[in-house]
């Protein structure tokens, strides 16, 4: 029970496994603190006893930040209840006809009422939702749901005469409903099946109380018809911004490179990317913009989208990439700008959670989902980013809106960029664990000198036994760096390997991880390593950039770092400076542990 | 055993009312909020929070605090 006393409402409401008591608690802590928002109302009108929708409502609207009034209907009468709603000025609707509950216990009645009697019971509910729906025209949205049955056919091979009634009054209604733009089918059959039949009904409390439905189903209803009214008016994405390395395909194409990455039809786990592929390149037929907004170099994506056989989403899908080494709040920032709509349009898909920490904390607005670590999940988080943006219906004039929108781009200045990233990182609890001449770690440190391209100053590529020699030899000293931040433990993500000869220290290489840039630690590690050189009687430090095709990001670290060039030579150049004086960028959010 | 305070924050929580409004003789009766709808929440609430399922029989009757103690006390003895 100790979540009953837990501060924050909003967790308990997010919470699948909370109980019903905690669920209303917290909706009433939620409501009486003020949390909310946005305010929004509902009706509710149905012929069974539907009370307990309210509440799941009400949990689901304040999950999108809504403060959701609920007013319940009488029973049975969804003409008197439109009339009283709309003089109450309600914004939304609910009707919810049961269809066994259109008489006692239609269901068994049907199998031996006359054609004539059954006729004219369907005749009268037709007509009466006809008016109903003439009726509630005024309404922001009305949400209809579908006939379905309570008991199963004893005939399961055939249609009884319960099917053959549902089947028509569910055309008549949805032709009905078809005529009115603001009416919404919710399909209930569906969320039958979602939870199976037996957690779907209570019959203990159908015959007693009329009400035949499960907390389970209830809330999820109450879940399906948030979604179908974007969270009560509350958002209405338009684009979804993409990550590329881990989120569109296995794999880092800047490392792995083309053959490398992990997509394709049949072998997991790039089937599992293969099939997210198609899934988004789906929505975007359905009218949703997809960006792309990556820390690649842009020739590394480019030719993934042009060049790999199993991409199904091209360049053609794409209206926006901000392919870049820049922080992605501001790629964020500048895709809503050139797009011309808002960032709280924007839904953000990257697997790293530096990444989505850092949009969530900067720009909350973005609703910003991270690729779940379990692949096999990947399929339903898409299906939910799916729900995002098609639960509300498309239209046809949104559907292929990509050209549109990338002329429009195209057009548009870039602009924007205020940075509070530096107060982001020191949210982060950023640490870097620095060890000298880590022998354990000999097997990862030889690896990461032959597979990080983009972050490599030198490129030298070092084999287990180059790098044994590196570890045993006393004049040189091989830095590993272990990265960790409140999210968990990067591991050994970074290499330096410096030789300390006579008065000079000579950096030989310098490398780490894609996946750790970005946040300073480049920077951070300098001051020790100096401080171990200076302990050996160096006084100067001198560093090289080598050129290749992958590394073009680093070409000024040194400069950033603040050494001055002193030579360039076939391409490479040279850098340097003294010790005594010497300063790097500072970055106070970095704990640099000795070990 | 049953906890009291859990049975009190329950019945808060579903009629409506602070934890603490829930007296040994409180009922039906003296809790405005407490109408057939209600109860039929409260039988759930109670159900789920205490892991147990109560009777037909019994769910209709247990309109007053003293009863529902006495129906849980049951039931938890005999799980």
């Amino acid at each position: 029970m100790t979540t009953l006393l837990a501060p924050d409402p909003l967790s308990i409401l997010g919470d699948p496994g909370a109980s019903l008591s905690q669920i209303m608690a917290a909706l009433t802590n939620f409501e009486e603190a003020g949390q909310a928002t946005r305010h929004a109302s509902v009706g509710l009108s149905s012929n069974a006893t539907i009370e307990l929708l309210g509440v799941f409502l009400r949990k689901h609207a304040a999950l999108s930040g809504v403060q959701l009034t609920v007013h319940q209907g009488n029973f049975d009468d969804p003409i008197g209840d439109i009339n009283r709603f709309r003089q109450g000025s309600v914004e939304h609707l609910v009707l919810l006809p049961v269809f066994d509950a259109l008489l006692p216990s239609f269901e068994a009645q049907l199998g031996h009422l006359s054609p004539e009697s059954v006729a004219a019971k369907e005749a009268e509910v037709i007509a009466r939702y006809r008016l109903a729906f003439e009726q509630a025209s005024g309404f922001r949205s009305v949400f209809v749901s579908s006939f379905h049955r309570l008991s199963s056919s004893a005939e399961p091979a055939a249609k009884d005469a319960v099917d053959a009634s549902i089947e028509r009054l569910d055309r008549a209604l949805r032709e009905a409903a078809a005529q009115f733009p603001n009416i919404r089918i919710l399909d209930l059959d569906a969320v039958v099946t979602t939870l199976g039949r037996n957690a779907a009904f209570d019959g203990r409390f159908y015959l007693r109380n009329k009400a035949p439905y499960t907390t389970g189903f209830l809330n999820e209803l109450a879940r399906r018809i948030a979604a179908t009214s974007r969270g009560f008016g509350s958002y209405f994405y338009k684009a979804l911004v993409l990550d590329c390395d881990n989120t569109l395909w296995g794999g880092t194409i800047g490392e792995d490179l083309l053959a490398g990455i992990k997509l394709g039809p049949y072998d997991y786990p790039g089937n599992v990317f293969w099939q997210v592929q198609n899934e988004i390149a789906a929505l975007e037929r359905s009218g949703v913009l997809l960006c792309l907004c990556s820390k690649n170099n842009p020739a590394d994506a480019e030719e993934v989208f042009a060049r790999h056989p199993d991409m199904v989403l091209r360049d053609r899908h794409l209206v926006l990439k901000k392919v870049n080494w820049a922080d992605k709040p501001s790629n964020l920032r500048e895709i809503a700008a050139e797009l011309n709509i808002g960032l709280d349009s924007l839904v953000f898909l990257d697997d790293s959670p530096f990444e989505c920490g850092a949009v969530r904390a900067e720009l909350p607005m973005v609703r910003t989902i991270q690729v779940p670590a379990a692949l096999a999940e990947f399929p339903r988080v898409i299906r939910e980013i799916k729900e995002l943006f098609l639960a509300g219906g498309v239209t046809e004039e949104s559907r292929s809106k990509t050209e549109q929108y990338r002329q429009r781009a195209a057009a548009d200045v870039l602009k924007s960029q205020f940075s509070s990233n530096d107060e982001y990182l020191a949210s982060l609890n950023l640490r870097v664990e620095l060890s000298r001449d880590a022998e354990a770690s000999l097997a990862r440190l030889s690896e990461l000198s032959q597979k990080s391209n983009q972050f490599n100053l030198t490129t030298r590529r070092y084999s287990e036994s180059d790098m044994r020699r590196a570890l045993d030899c006393p004049d040189t000293a091989v830095y590993s760096l272990v990265v960790g931040d409140k999210f968990g433990n990067a591991g050994l993500t970074g290499v330096a390997v410096v030789r300390w000869n006579a008065d000079t220290a000579v950096v030989e290489a310098f490398l780490m991880s894609c996946r750790v840039i970005g946040r300073g630690i480049e920077f951070a590690i300098w001051p020790a390593i100096l401080r171990d050189a200076a302990a050996h009687g160096c006084t100067r430090i001198a560093a090289t950039y080598s050129p290749s095709a992958k590394n073009a990001q680093v070409a000024d670290f040194w400069e950033r770092a603040g050494l001055s060039p002193t030579a360039a030579e076939d391409g490479i150049c040279h850098y340097g400076a003294e010790i005594a004086g010497f300063t790097c960028p500072p970055t106070p959010w970095i704990e640099v542990i000795r070990c | 055993m049953l906890n009291e305070a859990t049975l009190q924050q329950v019945m808060g929580a579903v009629l409506n009312v602070p934890p603490s409004a829930i007296e040994p003789n409180s009922s039906m009766d003296t809790i405005k909020a407490w109408d057939s709808l209600r109860h039929m929440h409260l039988v759930l609430a109670l159900e789920e929070e205490f892991e147990v399922a109560i009777p037909d029989e019994e769910a209709a009757n247990i309109t007053s605090y003293a009863l529902i103690k006495l129906v849980l006390q049951d039931l938890l003895k005999s799980r």
